[in-house]
């Protein structure tokens, strides 16, 4: 029976996947394969060669049919379940293929590069069919069964690897199994010594397995005993469902003739086993090409066979009852839930609603619809598919969809939504900003789009590459203002070569000098005294003045390195280009900037002393000006930095240094020294600068020089300075 | 997840509640008033719950279909009338139809079942309903379990000790394993007074109906977010790993991926994530008193007026059509992407994956997939024209790869061997006839 009754169903959970356990009994399954001479008998059913000659000419011999052996109709039915399996489950659904004559012949390991049809088909084709002269005394499907046990007990990557990562709840790995057989018995005597034997060899292993590591107990074995003769010759074996032998191994009986009811029986098999069922997609536009009927196009069929859950909607409302395409197995028909084909396709942009995604396997995967819906899924194109309801309303329940070469039936939900009328974001926390860098951020996902990276590539930090994705997200947002009018530099063209440099983990040389390049050209900009785009929202009037801009810009660029200085020495080499530029004004702004240079050197004397040697050197003139302004005005003046030195001579008193301490000061400034301020620099564009001036050393120029050469007199007067 | 608030009304809910003198209560009343700040706490924390009202005795009747208006939930309440005897079986396959006519039978839902614990006498009674449940046809099966996952919330308006003197505790807790063992029974401590109500009332809030908070990290940018609804635990393999998986309190971002990429995957639940003011979260639990909501206008102004991270994130997402790849613990991720509504009405979603290092087989391992900067050359190609996904599989599916089933004679492709045999027999007999000079090949 496909759909379990509601009675039986475990308890679940409240989002519990409906899965079968990790280690139920579909982990292992091995098949053994009779292989004794007997196999090697007809089946008995026919196949017609002659078929494709209608029109045959006179005195061709027409072809005789021939007929597969039996061994022939095991080795392909079983192929197709494996198939199907390896198709629905490409992962940890394990077989193991035992051939069994007067040996056994074990085709494969549960190891998975071993597990594919083709790896059996090659190891089939160097078995060779059964030998009809060998000694049939000596060949026994026991051989294989023994081993199948056997088999059973060693253990496989999956358990290996859980058993390894559960450490001491260890004993939650099961280890359970079936064995398929595929042989012809001779009684039902026949089949319960078989089944007697196997009871006996599991005892036998599990005591084995106790005392190793690589092998385990079984604790649970399904046999499946499934005994094939010859099409037109009565069965001597009887049917039998499944039953308890004894806590750890039940059997059940089918006999099945050989040819196309084998075939159908193990497909059955296969869905009972893995919980898989079907579904046939219906109305498949297909265009004929044979001959006759040459561009036409006609409807088509194509079943698929995947995990039930795909269905687990259906069969919980009843909708299944109702459904045209249904029809119980029971009958001998198979049990199928019809989809009809929807020619509206979907673009793969949309994200739909989907509650499950199922590996699908076509039951006939060479029939000319199947390979075509097959083609046309892998070319990457998805189908929607509609549930055909009795009240004759338009459902869309499930896709089909390739990713990356492998179908996959995906389940859509058609239901209400739960979440229905949110509240918009616009209306919640945030929603009322309007500036958010969108773009920028859009920017910042491409940069952190995520890759795969080989398994085998070892990064040195030893961190797994998802948490180095988590790094570099944490390096990018070190500072990452989020509206427009936060930030000034993440406006400006200019500083993108910068930012994007500074969040790398590491600087080369060339980036270091990209990066001071970047430096130089604002620096350059705030000489020319170029526009910046600073926000002028929240603000009133004109917004702040341009020295202000770049004061509020640098500060800005400082934030954003400083943030990464520590990372390497190449970071912090950025950084001390940027103090170095921002604080050392070109000499024809200098008296421009002079009212911000108490601030700056503040910064200056909060880094460390890792400056080059002329940044010090300037700052020790200035400092030396300081000085002297506080010798000047001791009654007024705060100092201008607690710990300066004491000067080391008494400097004679400089007349024209008179109007700068105010500016120096951290005290208010009064009308008179703004005013004089003002008046300084208005009349300083006025005229030419005095070559002393221009040339002076901390505001010193020494006079009559040569005087000094020729007469050896130390002159004291110094340049004068602003006035 | 929607909620369904089954009320018994039968008579022996108007049972008087014996205290000391002043003030009579029916245990309707002490039901009323529990229920009433279970609908308050609901509209002011929980408002986005789908909630309805059915009330029961020996029939069902659908008091107020499911609605956010918490206001006409209210007010059935305060119009119940009284009838006759319990009948839980009838009143849940009222629920079982209710929940699937509106939600269909995926969507989990819970039920919360307010009684007094007297289920009723004779046909028709719970115990009666326990009894009989082995012998039923298809078509008379007990409802539980429903189709859909359930919650089951039994509130008795009664203490454990009155329960416990009759089988009415034992048939409730039968009934509770029967719906598939998830919800609780909540019983009254002490005397049954409005105090003992509003306790029991508050275990159930804070169980189910507290709001879920969490902080979305993105590096160094993150906001303070509520995760609507609940995201629920989730036992993967109850062998293997029998411990429920938790969504953890802090979602990591761990990077970006394309629409077109990650393809419609498959997820367990969906989630909206409401960005919240972080001096909210302090009274989770407190049952929404008045004074509160007047200053709350001006204080969401001021949220709405400060930016907030989800609202640009959501903003990008919705313009670059793309996902973020969220971390919700240990092995178990989801995904954040804008959802737009048919009013165009757009917010930040979030999907969980099955827990497991690999939920999506076509990204690979989730653990192993890392920043494109460290990739020799950009995976997505210099103008965005390739993509690093899907992942390719090691072997090839069958439909993939040129394999041949000859269990049918259609599928014998040497019918195709036997029919250039025949032409070439064919030709050899045309030739037969030619002169003996020509030779055959």
């Amino acid at each position: 029976m496909l759909f379990p009754d509601r009675e039986a169903l475990p308890s679940q959970g409240f989002h519990q996947i409906c899965k079968m356990k990790m280690f139920s009994v579909a982990h292992k399954t091995v098949f053994v394969v009779d292989h004794c001479p007997y196999m090697a008998e007809s089946s008995r059913q026919q196949v017609e060669c002659d078929v494709l000659t209608k029109s045959r000419a006179q005195g061709v011999i027409p072809l005789a049919p021939v007929s597969k052996s039996l061994w022939t109709c095991a080795v392909e039915c079983s192929m197709e379940y494996c198939r199907i399996l390896y198709d629905v489950y490409p992962k940890d659904k394990l077989v193991n293929y035992i051939v069994s004559d007067s040996e056994f012949h074990i085709l494969n390991s549960w190891r998975r590069e071993d597990q594919s049809t083709h790896e059996l088909m090659s190891a089939l084709a160097a078995v060779g069919p059964p030998n009809p002269r060998e000694d049939p005394e000596c060949c026994s499907i026991l051989h294989g069964l023994v081993a199948a046990v056997e088999s059973l007990c060693k253990i496989t990557e999956l358990q290996h690897e859980k058993r390894i990562a559960l450490m001491d709840t260890a004993d939650r790995v099961a280890n359970r199994g079936r064995i398929i057989c595929l042989t012809n018995a001779k009684s039902d005597t026949h089949v319960r010594m078989l089944e007697d034997c196997i009871q006996e060899t599991i005892i036998e292993q599990n005591k084995l397995a106790a005392g190793s590591d690589r092998l385990m107990a079984i604790q649970q074995c399904e046999l499946v005993l499934v005994h094939i003769y010859p099409q037109g010759e009565d069965t001597l074996v009887s049917d039998r469902p499944k039953k308890e032998i004894s806590p750890l191994l039940t059997s059940e009986v089918h006999s099945v003739r050989a040819g196309r009811h084998l075939a159908t029986k193990l497909n059955i098999l296969v869905q009972q086993h893995f919980d898989l069922a079907s579904t046939t997609i219906t109305n498949i536009p297909m265009k004929v090409k044979e001959e006759q009927h040459a561009n036409t196009s006609a409807n088509y069929d194509v079943e698929l066979l995947h995990h039930r859950d795909a269905h687990l909607e259906f069969f919980k409302s009843g909708e299944y009852l109702h459904m045209a395409g249904t029809s119980t197995r029971e009958n001998g028909l198979k049990e199928t839930v019809t989809l009809k084909w929807c020619t509206p396709r979907t673009n793969s942009i949309e994200l739909h609603y989907c509650t499950g995604a199922y590996r699908i396997s076509p039951t006939d995967v060479n029939s000319r619809p199947s390979s075509c819906l097959t083609n046309f899924l892998l070319n990457g194109r998805s189908v929607l598919l509609e549930q055909p309801r009795k009240s004759g309303s338009k459902v869309i329940s499930h896709m089909l969809s390739s990713h990356g070469g492998e179908i996959f039936l995906h389940v859509l939900n058609s239901n209400r939504s739960t979440l229905e009328d949110p509240p918009s974001i616009s209306e919640g926390c945030g929603g009322r900003v309007t500036d958010y860098r969108i773009t920028d951020f859009g920017e910042f996902m491409r940069e952190n789009r995520l890759t795969p990276v080989s398994e085998s590539s070892h990064d040195p930090s030893g961190k797994l590459p998802a948490e180095r994705a988590k790094a570099q997200l944490e390096r990018h947002t070190r500072y990452w203002p989020m509206i427009i009018s936060q930030t000034t530099i993440f406006n400006m063209q200019a500083v993108v070569p910068l930012a994007n440099l500074i969040v790398k983990e590491t600087l080369t040389d060339e980036d270091v000098l990209t990066c001071q390049k970047t430096v130089y050209n604002l620096v350059d900009m705030e000489r020319k005294n170029d526009p910046l785009p600073i926000s002028t929202v929240g603000s009133r009037g004109k917004g702040p003045k341009r020295d202000e801009q770049y004061r509020i810009m640098w500060n800005e660029l400082e934030t954003l390195v400083k943030t990464h200085a520590g990372a390497t020495d190449r970071h912090q080499r950025v950084l001390d280009c940027i103090i170095a530029c921002r604080s050392k004004p070109p000499e024809e702004e200098d008296r421009k900037k002079r009212g911000r240079k108490r601030e700056e050197r503040e910064d200056r004397t909060e880094k460390n002393g890792s400056k080059e040697t002329d940044d010090k050197s300037w700052q020790d003139s200035e400092r030396s000006v300081g000085l002297m302004d506080k010798d000047e005005q001791e009654s007024e003046v705060i100092k201008d930095s607690p710990d300066s030195p004491e000067p080391l001579n008494k400097k004679p008193r400089l007349t024209s240094e008179e109007i700068q301490p105010p500016e120096r000061t951290k005290g208010p400034v009064s009308l008179l020294t703004m005013w004089s301020n003002r008046i300084t620099a208005v009349n300083s564009r006025k005229h030419q600068e005095f070559f002393g001036r221009a040339s002076s050393v901390n505001s010193k120029f020494e006079l009559y020089q040569h005087l000094k050469d020729e007469n050896g007199m130390d002159v004291h007067e110094n340049g004068k300075a602003t006035r | 997840m929607p909620t369904v608030v089954l009320m018994d009304v039968s008579l022996s809910m108007t049972r008087p509640v014996s205290l000391d003198g002043i003030e009579e209560f029916q245990r309707k009343n002490l039901a009323v008033h529990g229920l009433n700040m279970l609908f308050e706490h609901m509209a002011s924390n929980y408002r986005l719950e789908f909630t309805s009202l059915m009330a029961f005795s020996s029939l069902w009747e659908l008091l107020v279909p499911f609605t956010r208006d918490y206001n006409a939930l209210q007010e059935a309440l305060s119009n119940l009338e009284d009838y006759d005897k319990t009948c839980v079986e009838a009143a849940l396959n009222g629920v079982s139809n209710v929940v699937q006519q509106e939600w269909g039978s995926a969507c989990p839902c819970q039920v919360v079942l307010v009684t007094d614990g007297s289920l009723g006498i004779g046909k028709g009674s719970l115990r009666h309903s326990l009894q009989t449940l082995k012998q039923r046809g298809d078509d008379k099966k007990f409802p539980l379990p429903f189709p859909f996952p359930t919650k089951l919330f039994i509130m008795c308006i009664a203490n454990a000790e009155e329960l416990q003197m009759t089988d009415a505790m034992d048939n409730l807790e039968e009934l509770l394993c029967l719906s598939g063992g998830d919800g609780q029974i909540f019983t009254m401590e002490g005397p049954l007074c409005m105090k003992s109500v509003q306790t029991m009332f508050g275990k159930l809030i804070d169980l189910v109906y507290s709001p879920f908070h969490a902080v979305l990290h993105c590096g160094n940018l993150s906001s303070d977010v509520q995760v609507f609804p609940r995201p629920e635990p989730v036992v993967m393999d109850e062998e293997v790993e029998p411990m429920p998986r938790t969504v953890s309190t802090d979602l990591e971002i761990v990077g970006f991926i394309e629409i077109a990429d990650i393809a419609s995957p498959p997820v367990i639940s969906r989630h909206l994530v409401l960005p919240i003011a972080v001096n909210k979260d302090v009274d989770e639990v407190g049952t929404g008193t008045t004074d509160e909501l007047e200053e709350e206008p001006s204080a969401s102004q001021m949220a709405g007026k400060s930016p907030n991270f989800c609202v640009l994130l959501h903003g990008s997402l919705k313009v670059e059509g793309m996902v973020a790849l969220v971390q919700l613990g240990p092995e178990w991720y989801g995904m954040l992407y804008s959802q737009a509504d048919s009013k165009k009405k757009s917010n930040l979603m979030m999907s969980l994956f099955d827990p497991g290092p690999e939920p999506l087989p076509w990204l690979g391992k989730i653990s192993h997939l890392g920043p494109i900067s460290e990739a020799a050359d950009n995976p997505y190609g210099e103008d965005d024209s390739k993509s690093p996904f899907p992942v390719q599989p090691q072997v090839k599916r069958s439909y993939a790869q040129n394999v041949t089933v000859w269990i049918k004679a259609s599928g014998l492709q040497c019918l195709r061997l036997l029919k250039c045999f025949l032409s070439l027999i064919k030709k050899r007999l045309t030739i037969k006839k030619c002169p003996p000079t020509v030779k055959f090949m």
